[in-house]
C-alpha cells in the first residue's frame, strides 16, 4: 500500500470550508489512478494532502505506512518521493527550459554537470531536446507541460501526481501528454495519481475514483485495463 | 546552473529596481565613507601637526568648540619649571576666515620658541622680531591665499605683509598662517592671553612620567588639561564631537540603506510567493529558500558596498580638494576604513533579508502556489 487515507478531513478558513470530509483511500504502488469530481469536491485539496503541500485538519493519512504530516522531512518526501505536475504549469519565467528541470535537483549531491546532464536527459525523453535554452514564455502549453514533468521526475520520484495536467491544452496536445504520462506509468513504473474531468481520459486509467462533497462515492477497476 | 545563478537572476530580472537599491545603499555608504574620511583626516593632521612641531605634550582648555578657550599667557612660566619640561613655548591659535578662504589657521608663536625652529624657509625671510608685525605662510596657505612674498593678508582689521613661505613638514602646518604671539593677541584683541602651551621633554622620558607631568600641569590648571601629543586626538572633546557627528550621520545613512534594501526584499518576496511555492512543491528545503533570499539581500549589500565606497572616495577626493578644505584637512583614503564599510554593507544587506527570508520561509507551499 503506498498510500491510505482514514477518515482524512480538510478544512480551510478555520472551518468555514469544509473540502475533505472523512475521505477513505487506499493506493497500491504502480496503480494508474484517475479522480474525477464536480468542480469544488476536494480533487485538488487530496492531491495537496498527498504531496504534504499542506496538512490535514484530521484523520489519518500515510506514505508506505508513515503518517505524511508528521514526516520528519517533508522537503525531501517532496523531492525525492513525488513528482507534481499541475494545471498551470508553474514553471518558474526567468529560468531556461533546462534551468527549470535543475530546480528540483538541488537538495541533492550531485554535481553541477551531473545536474545539467540529467536535466537535458529528461528533457529529451519527453521530446525537447531542441528546446533547451527556450524560456517557458517561449514555448507552446503542451511543451511547457512536458518540462513540467520532465521537472516531475528530475529525482526518479516513484509517485506522480497530476493535476488536471491537460485542463489548459488544446485536445491534441492533451493527448500526447496522457500519452507520456502512460509511457512513464508503464516503462518507469511510477504510481500516477491523476485528476481529470474529461472522461476518456480517466477511461485509460485502471481506476476510478469518483469524489463528492470531499468524499470518495465510487471506486472501481476499469474493464479495458 | 548553481545556488549562485538562482541569486543573481532574481536581481536581475528588475534591474532598475535592483539598481534604485543600489542607489540608495551606496550613498549611505559613500556618506560613511566621506564622513568618517573627514573626520579621520583631520584626526591625523592635527597629529601629524603636534609631530612635526616637536611637542610632546599639549596644554589648552579644550571644552567646548573646536578651538580651546584662551588663559593668561603667566600659565607657561609655571609649567616651564615642572620636573622634567625641558621648553615649553606659547601659542595662540584661531581659526578664522581670511579674505577670500572661508576658513584658515592662524597661529600666533612665542618669537623665538621651538615651534617655529622645524619650519624651513623656501622664500623670503622670517619676522625680523616678536614686534614685527608680519606674517609667513605656509605653503599651502600661500597657495590657497594666492599670496607670495611681499603682498599683504588682511587679519581682521590689520593688513599684514607677507615676508616668506615656508614648509611646515606636515599638511597642517603648511596650511597655516604664522606670526609672532605678541602680533597675533594685538590683532585679535586677546593681549596677554594664550590658547595653547606646547611643551617639550626631556629625551627618553618614560611614559609614566610624562604622565606624572601632565598630573602636575593639571595641578596649577585645575580648568585645563595637560595631553600627550599622540593622545590629543583621542581624548579632546572637539574631536569627540567630530567622530559623534560623522558617525551618527553615518548611522542615519545606514538605517536608511536598510530600509531600501528591506523594502525591495520585501517586494521581491511578495511578488514571488508564487515561485517559492513551486520551489517547496519541487521539494527545496525552508532553509534553502531562507538562504536564498538572505544571499540576494547580502550580494545587493555587497555590490552597494562597492559602489558606496568608491562613490566615498570620489567625494573625499573632492572634498579634499574643495577651498574651505584645503591645506586644512587631508581626507583619510584609509583601505581599512573602504573594508569596514564595505562589510557594514554586507550586514546591512543581510540585516535587511532577516525579516523578508523568515517570512518567505513560513509560506504553505500550497497557499504560496495558489498566490
Ligand atoms: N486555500 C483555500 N482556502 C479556502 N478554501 C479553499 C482553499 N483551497 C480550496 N478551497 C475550497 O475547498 C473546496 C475544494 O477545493 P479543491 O480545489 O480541492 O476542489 P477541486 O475538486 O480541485 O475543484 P476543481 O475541479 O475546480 O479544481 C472548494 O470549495 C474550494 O473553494
Ligand atoms: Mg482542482
Amino acid at each position: 500500500m503506498i498510500y491510505q487515507a482514514i477518515g482524512l478531513q480538510k478544512q480551510f478558513d478555520n472551518g468555514k470550508v469544509a473540502a475533505l470530509r472523512g475521505l477513505d483511500l487506499e493506493i497500491r504502488q504502480g496503480e494508474f489512478v484517475a479522480i474525477v469530481g464536480q468542480s469544488g469536491c476536494g480533487k485538488s485539496t487530496l492531491l495537496q494532502m498527498l504531496g504534504a503541500l499542506d496538512k490535514p485538519s484530521a484523520g489519518t493519512l500515510k506514505y508506505r505506512g508513515n503518517s505524511i504530516p508528521d514526516l520528519p522531512d517533508p522537503a525531501a518526501y517532496r523531492a525525492q518521493q513525488i513528482g507534481f505536475v499541475f494545471q498551470a504549469f508553474h514553471l518558474l519565467p526567468t529560468f531556461t527550459v533546462l534551468e527549470n528541470v535543475q530546480i528540483p535537483m538541488f537538495g541533492g549531491n550531485l554535481s553541477r554537470p551531473q545536474r545539467k546532464a540529467g536535466a537535458a536527459e529528461l528533457l529529451e525523453s519527453v521530446g525537447l531536446g531542441h528546446r533547451f535554452n527556450h524560456y517557458p514564455s517561449e514555448l507552446s502549453g503542451g511543451e511547457r507541460q512536458r518540462v513540467a514533468i520532465a521537472r516531475g521526475l528530475a529525482n526518479k520520484p516513484g509517485v506522480v501526481l497530476a493535476d488536471e495536467p491537460t485542463g489548459n491544452l488544446d485536445s491534441e496536445s492533451a493527448l500526447q501528454i496522457i500519452d507520456l504520462l502512460l509511457d512513464l506509468h508503464r516503462k518507469l513504473g511510477v504510481t500516477l495519481v491523476l485528476v481529470t474531468h474529461d472522461l476518456s481520459i480517466a477511461a485509460r486509467a485502471s481506476r476510478i475514483i469518483r469524489m463528492k462533497d470531499g468524499r470518495v462515492i465510487s471506486d472501481q477497476a476499469t474493464p479495458t485495463n | 546552473m548553481t545556488f549562485f545563478t538562482i541569486v543573481l537572476r532574481s536581481l536581475t530580472r528588475r534591474p532598475v529596481r535592483t539598481g534604485l537599491t543600489l542607489v540608495g545603499i551606496s550613498i549611505g555608504i559613500a556618506a560613511v565613507v566621506t564622513l568618517v574620511g573627514m573626520a579621520w583626516g583631520y584626526e591625523k593632521g592635527v597629529a601629524n601637526q603636534l609631530d612635526a612641531v616637536g611637542t610632546d605634550v599639549v596644554v589648552s582648555n579644550m571644552s567646548g568648540g573646536l578651538m580651546p578657550k584662551v588663559f593668561n599667557e603667566s600659565l607657561k612660566a609655571k609649567v616651564a619649571t615642572l620636573p622634567r619640561v625641558v621648553d615649553a613655548t606659547s601659542i595662540l591659535m584661531q581659526m578664522l576666515s581670511v579674505e577670500d578662504a572661508p576658513i584658515m589657521m592662524i597661529s600666533g608663536r612665542e618669537w623665538g620658541g621651538f615651534a617655529w625652529q622645524k619650519m624651513s624657509l623656501l622664500e623670503g625671510r622670517m619676522p625680523k622680531n616678536a614686534a614685527e608685525k608680519a606674517v609667513v605662510l605656509g605653503t599651502l596657505a600661500a597657495e590657497v591665499l594666492k599670496k607670495k612674498v611681499g603682498d599683504t593678508v588682511q587679519i581682521e582689521v590689520e593688513e599684514l605683509p607677507v615676508v616668506g613661505i615656508v614648509d611646515g613638514h606636515a599638511l597642517m602646518e603648511n596650511g597655516t598662517i604664522f606670526l609672532s604671539l605678541k602680533v597675533m593677541q594685538e590683532v585679535t584683541g586677546n593681549d596677554g592671553k594664550i590658547n595653547f602651551v606646547n611643551i617639550r621633554a626631556i629625551p627618553n622620558t618614560s611614559k609614566a612620567q610624562i604622565n606624572q607631568l601632565c598630573r602636575d600641569i593639571h595641578g596649577i590648571f585645575p580648568e585645563g588639561r595637560a595631553m600627550v601629543s599622540t593622545e590629543v586626538v583621542g581624548t579632546s572633546q572637539g574631536f569627540r564631537v567630530i567622530r559623534a557627528i560623522s558617525w551618527s550621520t553615518s548611522l542615519l545613512a545606514i538605517i536608511v540603506g536598510v530600509l531600501g534594501v528591506m523594502n525591495t526584499m520585501l517586494m521581491t518576496v511578495f511578488e514571488r510567493t508564487h515561485e517559492i511555492g513551486i520551489l517547496l512543491a519541487v521539494g527545496w528545503r525552508r532553509r534553502r529558500i531562507v538562504a536564498m533570499v538572505l544571499c540576494e539581500s547580502a550580494l545587493l549589500g555587497l555590490l552597494g558596498g562597492l559602489v558606496g565606497v568608491g562613490l566615498g572616495v570620489l567625494g573625499l577626493v573632492t572634498l579634499g580638494a574643495s577651498p574651505g578644505v584645503r591645506g586644512f584637512i587631508e581626507p583619510d583614503l584609509n583601505p581599512q576604513l573602504m573594508l569596514i564599510s564595505i562589510a557594514i554593507s554586507v550586514v546591512v544587506g543581510v540585516i535587511s533579508g532577516l525579516y523578508p527570508a523568515w517570512r518567505s520561509s513560513r509560506l504553505t507551499p500550497s497557499v504560496a502556489l495558489q498566490s
